[in-house]
């Protein structure tokens, strides 16, 4: 019976294929639409993401108690050598032990305020620093006494590779410390605010000039993000005189936005689909209504009610169907033309405000589209039943002669 | 007349009002009728007589304001939509004035429909529409759509789709009203074949006196009351 059903609703698509197939279009358009947007928004807050974790946060840090609200030396641990051997179960992609303090940059023609981190360059492989574009030299080691500055820093103090710059700072003591440092390179980050933000030194070079063999931060990197609640977890556990935060406690901005991207893709998805229910609601209205008299002869000749309601969602669901599967087939195809990315730069000081790099890639996830897909055919169920019980509810007679 | 334990359909007291704009309207008023199992009745009156009513109410497409009517011994007025739909289904074969065919369907697949409602096996229910179709000379058009037919050649498909379940009892409402002269004359040989030969209980409504010749019990009904109820002499 199904399958006759079926092969009346399929024929009943095919009478009228202008009015079916400009609602198939209409269809096709939307679920495009809702898959693309909700891939790029994926992809945006992806790179958000990737982009904070990146920034020598890390997706966990561990801080000493108080750093946060009065960063300095003051505020630093000691770290044991066998710290990671009860986290490090493969989920940790990295790990970097810094030091960071904040600091005055000086050169012969400028003074800028930074953050000096110390860092051991074989570790920083997790943050941006590992991959950013270096002109002159990066450090060697964690001996290295020379200095890397961004780009934007160097333009700022009209400075260049071979120089020296000066930083002041605040030592273990709370004496003020003083040293010139030679720049090794220059780096170039996704946005400016990186360049001006840090610069970096050997961290065995940073603890001498500070006096305190000790970090002041620990940022484990790992392969997934769902690996993060039970290692800050963990973490917390081993480290219970630290303060083990995640990316999102360190970044709030991002991670609103982050959160703000799963909204908003629904919100998309309500306001697209929502548009086309009423258009598929009116197409099934009306071709409802052209047959009430052949719908009316089929419950005359003894097709129950429930069939004739089955017969009215099956012709909307094959509609959903066909035009949700040619829909995402369109929407792969363009995520695929757009797998290099959507080239933002035009507008880079605006994204670089929200965190985002200036290169924006599409990301599908399969969740994604299986909900669009589990969703849209559930609207189009949803949106066939007012018609269908009009089919109904039409009495015989009134159907029969109309 | 037969008696009441042969009745395909009985009616009593049976009166139908409509509300038209609030207004009620009287289409049928305590008729009482009954058809045997074999006949071939005509029901006959001028518009708004009440023979459709009628017709309509035996079918169960419609229901009474008062009175009992049972088809086949199942009593209508206790019956729900979709157990009304089954009666129609099992019991009753319809012929329309507009044939009603499905028109996205071939001759073959409208007369197969209903067998596939009763969830008849596809073999049985293939070589049963084929049969049906032949014996009422539409065999080789079995593959054409509605529209490829002629208004003859439809209401034959739509014959053979209300035989096709064997149905206890065949009503048809006005089924010559869109054929010439000729096609009605063969519509009628076939209609009387079918009650001769296989027993097929009969109610037409008609104003065509040409149907009224072949039936063998002639009801006329005037202002929604039977007037004369008479079986045709040597039919």
């Amino acid at each position: 019976m199904l399958l006759k059903l079926l092969q009346l609703s399929i024929r009943n698509i095919l009478r009228h294929r202008r009015r079916n197939g400009v609602m198939l279009a209409a269809i096709v358009v939307a679920v495009a639409a809702v898959v693309l947007m909700s891939s790029l928004i994926r992809g945006m807050q992806e790179d958000l993401a990737e982009t904070a974790v990146a920034s020598l946060l890390g997706h966990v840090k561990v801080l000493a108690p108080g750093y946060r609200d009065d960063p300095g030396i003051q505020r630093s641990f000691a770290l044991a050598e066998d710290w990671a051997s009860e986290v490090d179960e493969g989920a940790v992609a990295g790990w970097a032990a810094r030091v960071r303090v904040p600091a005055v940059i000086m050169s012969e023609r400028g003074t800028r305020g930074v953050q000096f981190v110390g860092v051991n360059p074989a570790q920083e492989g997790i943050s941006f620093l590992g991959g950013a574009k270096i002109v002159g030299e990066f450090l060697r080691d964690g001996a290295d006494g020379r200095i890397l500055v961004g780009r934007a820093l160097a333009e700022q103090l009209e400075t260049k590779v071979g120089r020296r710059l000066v930083i002041i700072t605040q030592g273990a003591d709370g004496l003020s410390r003083e040293a010139g440092f030679r720049i090794a390179g220059l780096y170039e980050a996704q946005g400016e605010n990186l360049e001006k933000a840090f610069a970096f030194t050997g961290v065995d070079a940073l603890q001498r000039l500070l006096g305190a063999p000790a970090f002041t931060e620990l940022s484990i990197r790992l392969h997934e993000e769902p690996a993060l609640a039970p290692m800050k977890e963990r973490l917390a556990a081993r480290l219970t005189d630290l303060d083990v935060l995640d990316w999102r406690e360190l970044a709030p901005q991002a991670a609103a936005m982050f959160l703000f991207a799963d909204a908003a893709i629904f919100i998309w998805f309500l306001i697209m689909m929502g548009a086309l229910v009423f258009g598929l609601v009116n197409t099934l209205v009306t071709s409802v209504m052209e047959r009430v008299r052949e719908l009316g002869m089929l419950r005359a000749l003894g097709m129950r009610p429930s069939s004739v309601v089955l017969q009215v969602v099956l012709e909307a669901g094959i509609l959903m169907l066909m035009g949700v599967a040619v829909g995402v087939a369109l929407a792969g195809a363009v995520i695929y033309w757009l797998a290099d990315g959507i080239d933002l730069s035009l507008w880079a000081e605006g994204v670089e405000t929200f965190g985002m790099s200036t290169v924006l890639r599409p990301v599908a996830l399969a969740e994604d589209v299986l909900l669009i897909v589990a969703m849209s055919l559930a609207l189009g169920v949803a949106a066939s039943l007012y018609p269908a019980w009009r089919a109904v509810k039409v009495r015989l007679l009134e159907a029969l002669g109309r | 007349m037969s008696s009441a334990s042969q009745a395909v359909a009985r009616c009593v007291n049976v009166s139908r009002i409509y509300e038209e704009d609030a207004v009620p309207v009287t289409a049928l008023t305590n008729v009482d009728f009954e058809l045997a199992q074999g006949e071939f009745v005509g029901l006959a009156g001028p518009s708004g007589s009440g023979k459709s009513t009628l017709l309509n109410l035996i079918g169960g497409l419609d229901r009474a304001s008062q009175g009992e009517i049972a088809v086949d011994g199942v009593a209508l007025q206790t019956l729900n939509e979709t157990q009304l739909a089954d009666l129609r289904l099992h019991k009753i074969g319809f012929v329309f004035q507009s044939y009603n065919l499905v028109p996205v369907l071939s001759a073959q697949e409208n007369v197969e429909f209903i067998l596939q409602l009763q969830g008849v096996h596809p073999t049985a229910r293939r070589e049963r529409a084929l049969d049906a179709l032949a014996s009422l000379g539409i065999g080789t058009l079995a593959h054409r759509r509605p529209g490829e037919l002629s208004s003859g050649q439809q209401q034959r498909v739509a014959i053979a789709r209300s035989i096709v379940t064997n149905p206890v009892l065949l009503l048809a409402d006005e089924p010559s009203a869109n054929l010439d002269s000729a096609t009605t004359e063969e519509l009628l040989k076939l209609l009387r074949r079918l009650n001769d030969e296989r027993g097929l209980s009969i109610l037409t409504a008609t104003h065509d006196p040409l149907v009224m010749g072949y039936a063998k019990r002639r009801v006329q009904l005037r202002d929604g009351a039977i007037v004369e109820d008479a079986a045709v002499s040597g039919a």
